[in-house]
């Protein structure tokens, strides 16, 4: 009993002091140090033709450059910054009038980590990899390109993708894309030395050695599941331009404890911080100001399928969408959220700025519903519906939140909970269910990523469907077919502005919320911004902790 | 005695067929398409298609299952879906560091559940008995996830004694980082084992053999340490085996609060992203882990006590 008073007492003595520790970074860059990171999940690999999910791309971000990338991330929460396209490995691009032929010139002497050169024909076997590869997804990304459809993994040369020189690369369309150099800036796109790759895939361990062509390289065998250590890569072409000596990310951290080691400053950043940490954070005069939030190009809502009742019926869908709160929703995300009446974030082109999302008005739900035969009242059918979600804490509030909002407009909601591996597959079956929640993560800044995948009625298959509504609307097909091969700009943002407004109209989801991402740093951490593409981008970022020098001119 | 070891380890083949077989068959059933979770939401039903014939997702329950046996019975447990790891390769990871964790549990166990068990009986209703009474009932029904994300906020974030999470870099290091995971792993079992012990030991104490031991004018260390404890071990040799067992499957919410890297964590993971071949690899070893802790722990009966062999 006296050692437990004593250890009660102990815990009141010993408070820690919670206000933002160490030296506060300057504008002036610094060189060296290592950065401590973490992340609740796990590393699946590190092979860029195979691994498709968040956490390995803040690996594959360091680790691997593209012939084109984004310009760094600027801080402006709530909307998405302008995602320009720059020049990486490649120096300069041209593209034919038509459209139809890129032709990439690579700077000078470009290396990997081994230093050996880096060349045209180390992107031509790449991408052929992704292309051939059975378990590749990005196979679908490709298919613009001549010859891509006809590629297996026995015949794996791609006509439209040629060498022509060591430091020029073409690739031919078969038509326009717009969304055509996004795609080459994704990380399934960066070089790959086929004398590294082809033994290392016969022994299953290229997964674990990756020849890195980016800012950092591996600096250690990489413990999987616990821990992967970067260095600076010196034979990146722009290692001038990378400041961190290391970085050191601990995988399968949950959250809370990840919050718990950056208070101690075992950490120098915490993601996705749990509601309770957050709140405490933005309240925090003196943390606030660390405190880095960034619109996703991430969407959630509620899928309904158009096809099977009540959903047949447009005026159901409007009106479950003028029953669902979104304030509420986003109060619930502890503020961390933007009410969505689309697909496309904030800042995204094409997204119509002036729709606004549905607002919350259960007298006009109750009467479009009424409309369709539906209520409590006079005789009309009465609604219940069953929502399958995921089996996660905030789906399940969320969830229970619309129960509610809907229970208010006379609709019985049963909730139905699955994890994210069955709900996935469930929607993409040929029995999918009729109303379930759903999400879009983008791939690339452009609607053609977002709308043609979503609502365009080619999308609409059995087993294998994006579009898992099954909305079809001829003028909306229309209008993504004629923006997707237009290069001109504006006429492309006005002809999405108008697939947008149909779209909302036709409401085949509930359109519900843009997730914001938030992050905090030490006071020490120079340089950093949220990516929207990338998540965590510490490319240019640096440590002003007193053990760093100054970067000499 | 052969033909009964013998029957013994039949009996331990059976169990973990029986149990792999099962947990096959039920993952087979989970509504989850590995192919689209490996694939991506871009895969078309070609891509698809590709997969799942190399997985033999198409076929058959029975085909697949046929086909799972003749590969584990060449030792390859197959790929992971997620990271398309030899699961055999993921299995040799994470178990070293679970029996870490299982014998740093089981060492706390008996370190402090023992003398905590002898104090309680040999002070039979008096506050020593009583507080230990309090204290084993605290730890048995605090649930772990409670218990660890205490004591992590208390000893390693407050107090700063102990790093919050993680497996250390070997040596002390790695001792220091296993002293929190293997205390609230150990929590339970420490309440079992002095709850144990002191229920055998008050037993014991009321013997005619102690009264005579006593009536000899031994000292009171020695009946208790020499005559008493050792009579009511018995139990105990049970008990630890059977929680090696169960401990070196893993345990999944140490594993994922103190971000220790072994099967428990691995079992988890393999759950949510219903990857079927590392679910099945992962209960196969704790499954003969099981088996075998059960085995041994007979063996080891019947070498105690022969009276058993004859039954």
């Amino acid at each position: 009993m006296k050692a437990l008073a004593v250890l009660l007492a102990l815990c009141a003595c010993n408070t820690p002091d919670r206000r933002p520790k160490g030296n506060v970074a300057g504008a002036t860059p610094k060189s060296g140090g290592t950065l401590h990171i973490a992340t609740k999940d796990q590393i699946s690999s590190l092979d860029p033709t195979l691994v498709y999910e968040e956490v390995s791309t803040y690996i594959m971000q360091p680790l691997f450059a593209t012939l084109v990338t984004y310009a760094p991330a600027s801080r402006d929460p709530g909307a998405l910054p302008p995602l320009t396209v720059v020049p990486d490995l490649a120096e300069r691009w041209e593209i034919t009038a038509d459209g139809l032929t890129y032709r990439f010139y690579l700077r000078d002497k470009l290396a990997y980590e081994d230093g050996g050169p880096i060349v045209a024909g180390d992107f031509k076997y790449s991408l052929e990899r992704a292309l051939s590869r059975a378990d590749s997804p990005y196979r679908g990304f490709l298919v613009d390109i001549v010859g891509a459809t006809e590629v297996t993994e026995a015949t794996p040369d791609c006509a439209g993708i040629v060498a022509v020189s060591a430091r020029e690369l073409e690739i031919r369309l078969i038509h326009p894309s717009s969304s055509f150099l996004y795609i080459l800036a994704m990380k399934f796109a960066t070089p790959q030395r086929g004398s590294w790759a082809k033994p290392r895939l016969e022994n299953g361990q290229l997964r674990r050695e990756p020849l890195a062509s980016g800012p950092f390289k591996l600096g250690a065998p990489w413990d999987e599941g616990t821990k992967i250590v970067l260095v600076k890569n010196e034979h990146y072409w722009a290692a001038a331009s990378t400041y961190l000596a290391a970085i050191e990310m601990r995988e399968n951290i949950p959250r809370d404890t990840q919050f718990l080691m950056f208070e101690r400053g075992e950490l120098d950043t915490a993601e996705k911080l749990s509601p309770p940490d957050y709140v405490w954070l933005k309240g925090d005069k003196d943390w606030e100001r660390y405190v880095r939030q960034t619109a996703q190009m991430v969407v959630f809502g509620a899928r309904m399928d158009t096809n099977q009742e009540p959903f047949t019926d447009p005026r159901v869908r409007r009106a479950l969408n003028y029953a669902l709160d979104k304030d509420h929703t986003v109060k619930l995300l502890n503020g961390a959220a933007v009410p969505s009446h689309g697909m496309l974030s904030p800042g995204m082109l094409g997204r119509d700025a002036t729709l606004g999302a549905y607002p919350h008005d259960p007298e006009k739900a109750r009467a479009l519903l009424m409309q369709a035969g539906y209520g409590t009242r006079f005789g009309f059918a009465p609604l219940e519906l069953t929502y399958v979600t995921q089996n996660d804490e905030q789906a399940e509030t969320l969830a229970g939140a619309m129960q509610a909002d809907l229970a208010e407009v006379g609709v019985t909601l049963k909730i139905e909970l699955v994890s994210f591996a069955t709900l996935s597959t469930m929607t993409g079956s040929s029995d999918r269910p009729k109303f379930s929640l759903t999400s879009w993560v983008g791939d690339y800044p452009d609607p053609t990523n977002f709308l043609d995948v979503r609502f365009h009625s080619r999308a609409i298959a059995d087993e294998t469907a994006t579009n898992d509504t099954n909305y079809s609307n001829p003028e909306v097909d229309a209008l993504l077919d004629a923006a997707r091969g237009e290069i001109d700009t504006e006429k492309r943002a006005v002809m999405y502005r108008r697939a947008e407004r149909i779209i909302f109209h036709d409401a085949p989801w509930i359109f519900d919320y843009h997730p914001l991402t938030t992050e905090v740093i030490q006071p020490y951490v120079g340089g950093y911004e949220i990516h929207p593409i990338w998540g965590r981008d510490y490319t240019h970022t640096f440590l002003d902790d007193g053990t760093t020098s100054t970067v000499p001119p | 005695m052969i033909r009964l070891v013998a029957r013994r380890i039949g009996w331990a083949l059976v169990v973990i067929w029986f149990v792999v077989t099962a947990t096959f068959l039920l993952a087979t059933r989970l509504p989850s398409n590995p192919a689209k979770t490996m694939l991506g939401p871009h895969a078309d039903a070609a891509a698809i298609k590709l997969v799942e014939d190399e997985y033999q997702l198409r076929e058959n329950v029975l085909v697949q299952y046929g086909t799972w046996v003749k590969k584990v019975a060449t030792g390859d447990l197959g790929k992971s879906y997620r990271s398309q790891s030899p699961i055999m390769q993921i299995l040799g990871e994470r178990i070293w560091p679970t029996i870490q964790l299982a014998l740093a549990a089981i060492f706390l166990q008996l370190l402090i559940g023992l003398p905590l068990g002898i104090l309680a009986a040999v002070r039979k209703r008096r506050w020593p008995d009583r507080a230990t009474t309090v204290v084993t009932l605290l730890a048995q029904s605090a649930p772990q996830f409670l218990l660890g994300t205490l004591v992590l906020y208390v000893f390693a974030y407050r107090f700063g004694w102990f790093p919050i999470s993680g497996y250390g870099d070997g040596g002390l290091d790695r001792l220091w980082h296993l002293v929190l995971p293997a205390f609230t792993l150990a929590s339970v079992g420490i309440a079992y084992y002095a709850r144990a012990v002191r229920s055998e030991m008050v037993d014991v104490l009321g013997e005619d053999y102690i009264r005579t031991a006593r009536a000899k004018g031994l000292p009171e260390r020695t009946v208790i340490g020499k005559h008493a404890l050792r009579n009511a071990l018995g139990p105990l040799v049970t008990l630890v085996g059977l929680d090696l067992g169960v401990l070196l499957g893993g345990a999944v919410v140490v594993e994922s609060i103190f971000a220790w890297p072994g099967l428990g964590r691995e079992v988890l993971q393999a759950v949510l992203d219903v990857d079927l071949p590392l679910i099945t690899g992962t209960v196969l070893v704790a499954a003969i882990a099981i088996a075998v802790a059960n085995l041994l722990v007979d063996l080891l009966l019947l070498w105690l006590d022969p009276r058993l062999r004859d039954r």
